[in-house]
């Protein structure tokens, strides 16, 4: 039973092939299937290098038009209101809906280009849904202010934390010493 | 006996793969989302169709080419009663491909492979084994993300292989490779649907012509 196993030189086809032209191999089940049918590429082995140099990145980015106007919605109101949720195939998100109607405003034309946003904004209220702007809040500003007083107060806070602990340890000593003469009591009636 | 096995050759699409399945399928099914750029086999970028916020999208049209050479293939070789053994080693999809291998009535390896199961299987097995005509791979990295031992194996035992590879996978080994997702469950449920459909109405096809052959 002759056979090749070298992997790397020629392919599959190629290699059994050319055993059957000596006649040291019978004919396999799959070799007719293969010459009627043979693959877009010949399996033949490459090494896998890697490229050395400047890489050039072959493969395209994929961006479309509607991406600029879902940055800056992105941008100025975060996440949406409502979570996406992907079990559905014909789900419209927010952000979706926000671009559908840009859209649909700028081919209408009757808007500038600067205020189309805000207009979009409105247009989204005025159907039901409320969006939030992140950031520049002014529950937003009050967080922050809260935030700086509780840094303030957190040194004095700890010190407090630090006493009730070396007072818990000091109670824990007293009570062990009670502890351990109870129990040496205990054995001596049994 | 020669009619039975060379009618089917000269047709283009003798048991109608192509009704199987379609863009949308595919699509639904997640079939084109592949992974990271940074993940990606330098072998992979021809079946790529571009990188949507760094995450490589595998081109459908082609997929739809291969998957259809790779299905007409196996329904050959179950046409002429080829053993056809599965392998995939994602533990996630184990049972799965077990249990289409079992509905097919083909053989299924999901578990370690160990190193001479196919080079060395006279040893391994006892003598006159008769070792798998087609491998389908429905995963082909190991479970350290590097090319299954496998692929290497059928190439020297000059057996033809079917896989799956994903985009970071390394499809130059493969037969007739098939360039798709392999991690998502709804991707991987389509894979073993469209192989079990074949392999059944292969051999089905293949009943009704003995038969038909008996009859004249």
């Amino acid at each position: 039973m002759a056979g090749n196993r070298m992997q790397k030189i020629g392919s599959v086809f190629s290699r059994t092939r050319n055993l059957l032209r000596i006649g040291v191999i019978e004919k396999p089940l799959w070799f007719d299937v293969y010459a009627a049918f043979p693959p877009l590429r010949e399996p033949v082995y490459r090494v896998p290098r890697p490229r050395y140099g400047k890489v050039k990145d072959v493969i395209p980015p994929i961006f479309y038009q509607e991406d600029e106007v879902r940055a800056r919605f992105y941008r100025i109101y975060g996440s949406g209101p409502r979570p996406f949720d992907l079990s559905q195939s014909n789900y419209k998100s927010t952000c979706q809906r926000f671009v559908e109607k840009f859209n649909e405003l700028k081919e209408e034309g009757k808007i500038e280009e600067e205020k189309l946003f805000e207009e979009t904004g409105k247009a989204l209220l005025a159907s039901g849904i409320i969006l939030q702007r992140r950031g520049t809040d002014k529950a937003a500003q009050q967080d922050h202010q809260d935030a700086e007083t509780r840094d303030s107060l957190l040194p004095l806070q700890l010190q407090t934390v630090l006493e009730k602990i070396q007072e818990k340890k000091k109670d824990g000593e007293e009570q062990t010493p009670e502890l351990a003469e109870t129990q040496k009591e205990d054995p001596l009636p049994s | 006996d020669d009619k039975l096995l060379s009618e089917p050759l000269s047709h283009p699409d003798f048991f109608n793969v192509k009704e199987l399945f379609s863009l949308k399928d595919l699509f639904d099914a997640r079939v084109h989302l592949g992974h990271k750029k940074g993940c990606r086999h330098r072998f992979m970028e021809p079946y790529i169709f571009g990188c949507r916020l760094d995450q490589d999208i595998i081109d459908l049209d082609q997929t739809m080419q291969h998957l259809q050479l790779a299905l007409n293939f196996t329904a050959h070789i179950a046409y002429r009663k080829g053993i056809i053994l599965f392998i995939s080693r994602k533990r996630q999809f184990c049972h799965l491909v077990e249990s289409t291998a079992r509905e097919c009535g083909e053989y299924a390896h999901t578990r370690y492979w160990q190193g001479g199961l196919l080079t060395n299987a006279h040893v391994q097995f006892g003598s006159g084994v008769r070792l798998p005509d087609l491998i389908i791979f429905l995963s082909s990295l190991n479970n350290v993300f590097e090319p299954h031992v496998a692929i290497r194996d059928a190439a020297k035992m000059n057996i033809p292989t079917v896989g799956v590879v994903d985009t970071n996978c390394n499809p130059c080994l493969i037969t007739y490779p098939i360039p798709g997702n392999d991690d998502s469950p709804t991707a991987m449920e389509l894979y073993c649907k469209l192989f079990r459909m074949t392999i059944i109405r292969a051999k089905d096809k293949r009943q009704q012509s003995e038969v038909f052959n008996e009859l004249r």
